[in-house]
C-alpha cells in the first residue's frame, strides 16, 4: 500500500506542472479559440529568465516565483501584441501554425544566449525533503502542488466572479455578440495571453527547480497537452484537474507495467476517453476542433 | 591509325607518370585545412562545443609553435545540430567544396553512422573522439581512428570494479531505449554474468523522459541495493536525487558521459555514493595541470568557460592527427598521415591516458580510473 501511495504521491508533483501548462492551454483557447503550440516553450523562456535574475540578484523562492509569474505575463504580451494580433482574422490553421513557428524560435533562442548546458536551478530551501506521513517529498514538489491547486481557485474565482472573467467567458462563447456588447475581445485576448504565459512560465520555473534546467524543459508542453485533451480545451479548472491525473497515472503505469510504458499512458488515456467524450472530461459538447 | 593512337596515348601515360604527384587535397605551401563536423547547437552542444574548443586549443598551440612543418592550421567547423541528414551535408560540403585535409572529429552515433561512407570513400584521415561505436573500428576502416573507450567496455569495468567494493549487493540497472542504452545494458550484463550479480531490476526508459520516481521506487520495491543509472545527464541526475528523496541511499554507477562538471552540481548531495570510470584526467588533477594552463593560454575567457571533458578528449585527438602529419614532413598526404596514425604508440598529451594505435586496431583505448562524485568540491574525485 505504501508503494502505492508513494507512487501517487511522487505523480501528484509532476502532474501538477503538466496541470500548470495544461491550465495555460485552455486559459488561451477559450479566449482565442486557438491552441498555441508555444505554450511549452514559453515556460521554458521564463525558466531561463528567472534563473537569471535569480542567480543575478540572489532572489530568494517567493520572489523568484513572482519573478517567473511576471516574466511569464510579459513574454505573453509581447507575443500577443506583436505576434498574433496581427494575425487577427487569419485562417485559424495559419494562426496555429504561427504559433509552431514560434516555438521553433524560442527553442532556438534560448540556446542561442543561455547555451545548452544544464544548470542547477537552487532556491531557498527548494531542495529540502520533507517526511509527510512517512513519504519523502521535496519542499519543490509540494509547493507546486499547493500554486496549482491556488491556480485553480484563483481562476475559478476570476471567471465566475470578476468583470472581467465574465467577458472572457462570453468571448469564448460567443465573440461578435460580445463585442456588440461592448466587451473588447483584442483586450480580453491581451489578458488571456498574459495569464497563460504566466502560468507556463510557473511551470517552468518549477520544472527547472526540481528536475534542472536545461533546453527540454519545452518538452513540458508536449507531456501537458494530452491533460488539456483530456479536460476538454474549453475547460480551464478540467485541464488543471487532468494534469494531476495523467501525472498519476503516468507513475502508477511506471510502477505496476514495463517503464517504456510510462511515456505513452497519457497519450492512450485520451484515445480512449476521445472515444467515449470527444469533448473531454470537462469540456462543453460544442468545441471547435482544429 | 589505330597503333598511332596507341602510341600516343603511351606517350601521354608515360609523360603523366613523370610529373609530380597531384597536390593533396587542403594542403597549401603554407597552409593546411582541417574539419570538424559536430553538434554545436541543440542540447548535445554541451559536448560538441566542448570538444570544438579542445581541437582549437590543438590548433592554436601547434601554430603558435610555427605550424606542422611550416604549414598553418586552419579549421572549419560545420554544425550538424545532432541531426544525421546534417552531418551528411555537412561532410559533403568539407570534402568537396572546403576541401579538408582530415577530419579532427564526425559527430556522434547515428551522425557518424550515416557519414560513414561519404567519409570512407573520402580516404581522409577522421578521428572519431565523440563517439566510439564499434562500427567506427570493427571491422577495422582505413581512414578512420576512434579515440575513447568502448561504452560498453567501459560500463563492464566500472560494474566490475563496484562489485568488487560492494560484493554480494542486489543490483538493479536501468537504461535508455536506444543504442547508448543498449551498450549500457550489454556492458552491465556481462559483468553481472561474470561476477555472478544478482540482478533484481532491469528497466528501460524512453529517450526524453525527465520524471523517475517510479522507476526509482521500482528499484527500491525490488530491494536492490546498487544501481547502474544508464541515462545520459539529467536522466541520472533526476535518478540519483529520487534516490535520495526516498532515503534509499545505494551505490550507483553513471558512465563518461555524465562526467561534467554541470553533473555534480546538479547532483548536490545526492552524488554522494555516485561512481564513474572515466580515461580522461580529472580537472584538477596534478596530470592536467599543464593542460589546463595550456587552455588559459589559448581560449578566449568565453571558450575557457565551455570546458569540460570532451575538450580534453577533442585536444587529444587533434594532437594525435597533427602528430602523425608532423611525422610525414613537407610530403604531406593522407596516405603518409594514416600510415603514421597507425604506428602511433603511447602518444602523452597530457589530457588523457596515452593514446595508441595499430594496423589492426583503431580504436585508442586509453586507461580507466574509477572516479566518486564529491559533492562538497562539486566535482568527481578518482578512487584510489
Amino acid at each position: 500500500m505504501s508503494y502505492f501511495i508513494e507512487l501517487v504521491a511522487s505523480g501528484l508533483a509532476i502532474g501538477a506542472i503538466y496541470g500548470l501548462v495544461a491550465m495555460s492551454f485552455a486559459v488561451i483557447y477559450k479566449a482565442t479559440g486557438i491552441v498555441n503550440f508555444a505554450q511549452g516553450e514559453m515556460g521554458m523562456l521564463t525558466a531561463y529568465t528567472s534563473w537569471t535574475i535569480a542567480t543575478t540578484l540572489g532572489t530568494d523562492a517567493v520572489t523568484t516565483v513572482l519573478v517567473a509569474v511576471v516574466a511569464g505575463a510579459i513574454l505573453g504580451l509581447v507575443c500577443e501584441r506583436l505576434i498574433m494580433r496581427p494575425m487577427l482574422g487569419e485562417p485559424v490553421l495559419s494562426v496555429v501554425l504561427v504559433t509552431v513557428g514560434l516555438a521553433v524560435v524560442l527553442r532556438s533562442l534560448v540556446t542561442m544566449i543561455w547555451g545548452a548546458a544544464p544548470h542547477k536551478f537552487a532556491i531557498g530551501g527548494a531542495d529540502t525533503i520533507l517526511q509527510i506521513g512517512g513519504i519523502g517529498v521535496r519542499a519543490s514538489q509540494l509547493t507546486v502542488i499547493a500554486v496549482l491547486l491556488l491556480a485553480i481557485a484563483g481562476f475559478w474565482f476570476f471567471l465566475q466572479h470578476s468583470r472581467f472573467g465574465v467577458a472572457m467567458r462570453a468571448v469564448a462563447a460567443d465573440e461578435k455578440t460580445a463585442r456588440l456588447m461592448g466587451i473588447s475581445t483584442a483586450r480580453v485576448q491581451a489578458v488571456a495571453w498574459a495569464a497563460a504565459s504566466g502560468l507556463a512560465g510557473l511551470a517552468g520555473a518549477f520544472f527547472a527547480v526540481i528536475y534542472g534546467l536545461a533546453p527540454t524543459i519545452f518538452e513540458i508542453g508536449l507531456k501537458a497537452f494530452p491533460a488539456t485533451v483530456l479536460g476538454g480545451f474549453d475547460s480551464v479548472l478540467g485541464s488543471a484537474a487532468s494534469g494531476l491525473i495523467i501525472g498519476v497515472l503516468e507513475n502508477l503505469v511506471g510502477g505496476y507495467l514495463p517503464s517504456t510504458l510510462k511515456e505513452i499512458a497519457g497519450f492512450v488515456l485520451i484515445l480512449v476517453v476521445l472515444m467515449v467524450r470527444p469533448f473531454g472530461l470537462f469540456g462543453e459538447k460544442r468545441i471547435e476542433r482544429v | 591509325m589505330n597503333l598511332r593512337l596507341t602510341a600516343v596515348a603511351l606517350g601521354l601515360l608515360a609523360l603523366g607518370a613523370s610529373l609530380p604527384a597531384a597536390a593533396q587535397q587542403g594542403v597549401t605551401d603554407t597552409e593546411i585545412v582541417i574539419g570538424d563536423i559536430l553538434p554545436l547547437t541543440g542540447p548535445p552542444a554541451l559536448l560538441g562545443v566542448a570538444h570544438n574548443v579542445g581541437v582549437k586549443a590543438a590548433v592554436a598551440e601547434a601554430n603558435a609553435a610555427g605550424g606542422i612543418n611550416g604549414r598553418k592550421l586552419r579549421l572549419i567547423s560545420e554544425d550538424d545540430g545532432y541531426v544525421p541528414s546534417r552531418t551528411i551535408q555537412g561532410v559533403r560540403k568539407l570534402v568537396n567544396s572546403d576541401k579538408i585535409f582530415a577530419f579532427t572529429s564526425i559527430s556522434g552515433t547515428a551522425q557518424a553512422q550515416a557519414a560513414m561512407q561519404l567519409i570512407r570513400q573520402s580516404g581522409l584521415p577522421a578521428m572519431a573522439p565523440i563517439t566510439t561505436y564499434e562500427g567506427l573500428y570493427k571491422p577495422t576502416i582505413k581512414n578512420v581512428f576512434a579515440v575513447g573507450y568502448d561504452m560498453r567496455e567501459a560500463v563492464y569495468e566500472m560494474i566490475v570494479q563496484m562489485a568488487d567494493r560492494y560484493p554480494g549487493k542486489k543490483w538493479a540497472v536501468i537504461s535508455q531505449d536506444d543504442d547508448y542504452g543498449q551498450n549500457v545494458r550489454d556492458g552491465f550484463e556481462r559483468a553481472a554474468k561474470e561476477k555472478k550479480l544478482q540482478v533484481v531490476s532491469s528497466q528501460v526508459f524512453k529517450k526524453g523522459q525527465s520524471d523517475f520516481s517510479s522507476e526509482i521506487l521500482k528499484v527500491k520495491q525490488s530491494g536492490a541495493e546498487a544501481l547502474m543509472a544508464g541515462g545520459v545527464l539529467g536522466e541520472n541526475v533526476t535518478m540519483v536525487k529520487e534516490l535520495e528523496r526516498i532515503g534509499h541511499k545505494i551505490p550507483v554507477g553513471v558512465t563518461y558521459v555524465s562526467r561534467v562538471p554541470a553533473s555534480a552540481k546538479m547532483m548536490g548531495t545526492a552524488g554522494e555514493n555516485v561512481y564513474t570510470v572515466d580515461y580522461v584526467y580529472l580537472e584538477t588533477s596534478p596530470e592536467a595541470k599543464d593542460f589546463m594552463a595550456k587552455l588559459d593560454k589559448h581560449l578566449s575567457p568565453e571558450e575557457r568557460g565551455k570546458v569540460n571533458r570532451y575538450t580534453f578528449t577533442g585536444y587529444s585527438a587533434a594532437r594525435a592527427l597533427f602528430a602523425a602529419m608532423d611525422k610525414c614532413g613537407k610530403a604531406l598526404t593522407a596516405a603518409c598521415t594514416i600510415a603514421e596514425l597507425e604506428k602511433l604508440k603511447n602518444l602523452e598529451t597530457g589530457a588523457m591516458t596515452p593514446v595508441s594505435f595499430s594496423a589492426n586496431d583503431h580504436l585508442a583505448a586509453p586507461k580507466l580510473f574509477l572516479m566518486k562524485a564529491d559533492p562538497a568540491s562539486v566535482s568527481y574525485k578518482l578512487v584510489k
